[in-house]
């Protein structure tokens, strides 16, 4: 067996290593500045590939429109990151080497990061924009994700209150973000006057969940923290709520975002909750008026805004922030001034410090197939990552 | 005393969801020796057509017909393109019919997008049964499977085709030689194993993910049940279940998930290595 899944998974890596570079072209004299986006276009969350190539190609455009940055126009060249941190580290080199690329924003997974800040080591600006388990301090590095402190920091205390949530069980998948995740969440819950009754984590193949629902029912927890992710999400919350277990325990997510509600199905996402920095329906003007130039730009049938997608528009905004402050592009530079920026995207205002942004944290509710926000938490910050 | 029958009733599913799915792939291996690698990709077929169905606002009931019809289409083609020039030639076959399982999930990933997707459920709620609340559409899909697996066990030991079919595999010339189309017999063979899959497909929509690369999930645990039960008999397939899905379940119960999955390949690999053949072999 083990070889036919070497066969498998090297012939599925050989199919997918055709989506290389995609260079996109705006048409501009005087030197345009060359920005490399790093996204998955490939494996597991090549789901996420679509929206993000929008957002950074929407940002770069609003961007460019207005006198670009530093009086020059933003030339984005996206490269697939779906693959091993090897790959990336190669399609990274390739671009800042051989094509001169200036600045590097990514949105893909934490094992990457680590092979990429180690290829950068500071000398060219490098914007991390998704949610992950904090810690990254890394000279040249900015990250703009929702770290688990931001994520859960308010919320936990919030669902104890308002919702009476003080028996946690929590389920992720087995790698850090969701062990990180769980840390710290455990400390939230204690001081909320809760207690964790179960502690699970899966291996990405489980598609399965009877035995952990029935672990679950059997501890009487009447809150799950969920970080499991992407398929493995769907699976465990169509399981649960057909299960009937909806009823008598809400669903926390820090990772459930629009497509993973969209595979959950209406019928399946009652008393569910998921705490993010941004959902592709928050009502104040700023995530408005985003939405609608979005759906101008790529149409209706475009795919579902969510905030890993989102945040690689976020990522181009920083990016300007940065370098105006700077004045250049040079990495010590900026590095020397990035603590204060801010600028205001669809999250709201973001201001850096220690290379993390503290901002607006929103937690909605899963109403049918769609997020409604249902409180806001202002301002949280990253916590401590450079310690 | 609960969780015990939570246990049994949750052992009973996974022991007849994964004998559902695995029934084609061992058909189509047992009796043709195709190794057919697109098989969860026919599962899949089977789930995207209970999803056009539901989107077009018809019946459900109505995405039983629709995927036995696209499944049979399909399967008709793709084995007299391909799988007919490839006969007793295994090793091709694993690598063609891989290639036709790319193939599947970029058409899926082209047309329905890359996306998950969610199909309601047929018979919502949980019913109360020996003394648990418990999903109805498993409950259900418990009547349906067993009902399907005794009408077919039946089915190939009486019927003359069932005859046919025994001895175009125990010896494919004698059987053509006394006039036995053995050509469209292999044919209807493989077309019967795809479409079993995409009723499975259809079967377990409302139950699982459903997006391109779900089918990777089948084939994968398909194997193992293979591995463990021997090819070729209705009683290995449904003790290769009982041995993977009763393994990770009751593992995973006392342990957890990850040490369920790590017996599950410790047990195909001991299988592979001292009993290759499985537990019930033909040969």
């Amino acid at each position: 067996m083990n070889r036919r899944e070497f066969v498998k998974t090297s012939l599925l890596g050989a199919a997918l290593a055709g989506v290389a570079v995609a260079p996109l072209r705006t048409a501009i004299a005087a030197e345009p500045l060359k920005v490399g986006v790093l996204i998955p276009l490939s494996g597991p969350a090549g789901l996420f590939g679509p929206s993000s190539q929008n957002c950074a190609m929407l940002a770069a455009k609003e961007i460019n429109a207005n006198g670009g940055v530093l009086g020059r126009q933003i030339e984005l060249q996206f490269a697939d990151v779906g693959g091993p941190p090897a790959d990336a580290t190669r399609a990274a080199l390739k671009l800042w080497k051989g094509e001169k690329t200036e600045a590097f924003i990514g949105m893909h997974d934490s094992a990457v990061r680590g092979a990429l800040t180690n290829l950068f080591k500071g000398q060219v600006p490098y914007i991390y924009t998704p949610v992950y388990e904090g810690g990254e301090c890394s000279t040249g590095t900015y990250v703009l994700g929702e770290t688990p402190n931001q994520q859960l920091e308010p919320v936990i205390p919030w669902m104890a209150s308002e919702k009476g949530a003080d028996k946690w069980y929590l389920i992720g998948n087995d790698y850090n973000w969701p062990r990180d995740t769980n840390a710290a969440a455990k400390g939230y819950i204690s001081s909320s006057g809760g207690s964790v009754v179960g502690e699970e984590y899966l291996p990405f193949t489980a598609d399965n969940f009877d035995s952990n629902l029935a672990k679950i029912k059997d501890t009487g927890a009447n809150a799950v923290l969920i970080t499991l992710v992407g398929g493995a999400s769907v699976g465990f919350n169509r399981a649960f709520a057909s299960f009937g277990l909806s009823a008598g325990a809400l669903r926390l997510g820090t990772l459930i975002e629009e497509n993973t509600l969209m595979g959950i199905g209406a019928e399946n996402s009652a008393n569910l909750y998921s705490s993010a920095g941004y959902f592709g329906n928050i009502e104040s003007p700023a995530a408005k008026a985003f939405a609608d130039a979005y759906k101008a730009e790529f149409g209706a049938d475009a795919a579902l805004l969510n905030a890993l997608g989102e945040s690689c528009y976020e990522g181009v905004k920083l990016l300007k922030a940065l370098a105006d402050k700077t004045g250049s592009l040079d990495a010590a530079a900026m590095d020397a001034a990035a603590d204060g920026v801010s600028y205001d995207g669809p999250r709201g205002k973001a201001t850096m410090s220690a290379r993390h942004v503290s901002r607006d944290i929103f937690l909605a509710e899963a109403n049918g197939n769609q997020f409604k926000v249902i409180k806001t938490f202002e301002n949280v910050g990253a916590g401590n990552n450079c310690g | 005393m609960e969780i015990v029958t939570v246990y049994g009733l949750n052992l009973l599913y996974t022991v007849a969801t994964l004998g559902l799915i695995v029934l084609g792939l061992a058909v189509v291996f047992g009796l043709l020796g195709v190794m057919n690698m697109a098989h969860g990709e026919f599962v899949m077929l089977g789930a995207y057509s209970a999803l056009i169905v539901q989107n077009q606002g018809l019946p459900i009931l109505l995405a039983i017909p629709l995927a036995l019809l696209v499944c049979g289409l399909f399967g008709w083609l793709v084995e007299w393109l391909m799988i007919r020039h490839l006969y007793s030639r295994p090793f091709d076959t694993l690598l063609a019919t891989w290639g036709l399982a790319i193939l599947m999930r970029k058409a899926i990933e082209g047309l329905f997008g890359r996306g998950y997707q969610s199909i309601d459920q047929t018979v919502p709620g949980t019913v109360h049964l020996l003394g648990v609340d418990y999903p109805a559409y498993r409950i259900v899909l418990f009547g349906v499977i067993a009902v399907l697996f005794a009408v077919l066990f039946g089915w190939y030991q009486r019927s003359n085709t069932g005859a046919r079919i025994k001895a175009m595999v125990s010896n494919l010339e004698l059987a053509a030689a006394v006039g036995i189309d053995t050509v469209l017999l292999a044919r209807m063979t493989f077309v019967f194993g795809v479409c079993t899959a995409g009723l499975a497909g259809v079967l377990l929509a409302p139950l699982v993910r459903i997006e391109p690369f779900m089918g990777l999930d089948y084939l994968l645990s398909s194997f193992f049940i293979l591995v463990v039960g021997g090819l070729g008999s209705l009683e290995g397939l449904l003790i290769g279940s009982g041995i993977i899905g009763g393994t990770d379940i009751v593992v995973s119960a006392i342990s957890d998930k990850t040490a369920g999955y790590l017996s599950v390949l410790t047990i195909s690999i001991l299988f592979l290595w001292l009993k290759p053949d499985g537990i019930f072999s033909r040969r």
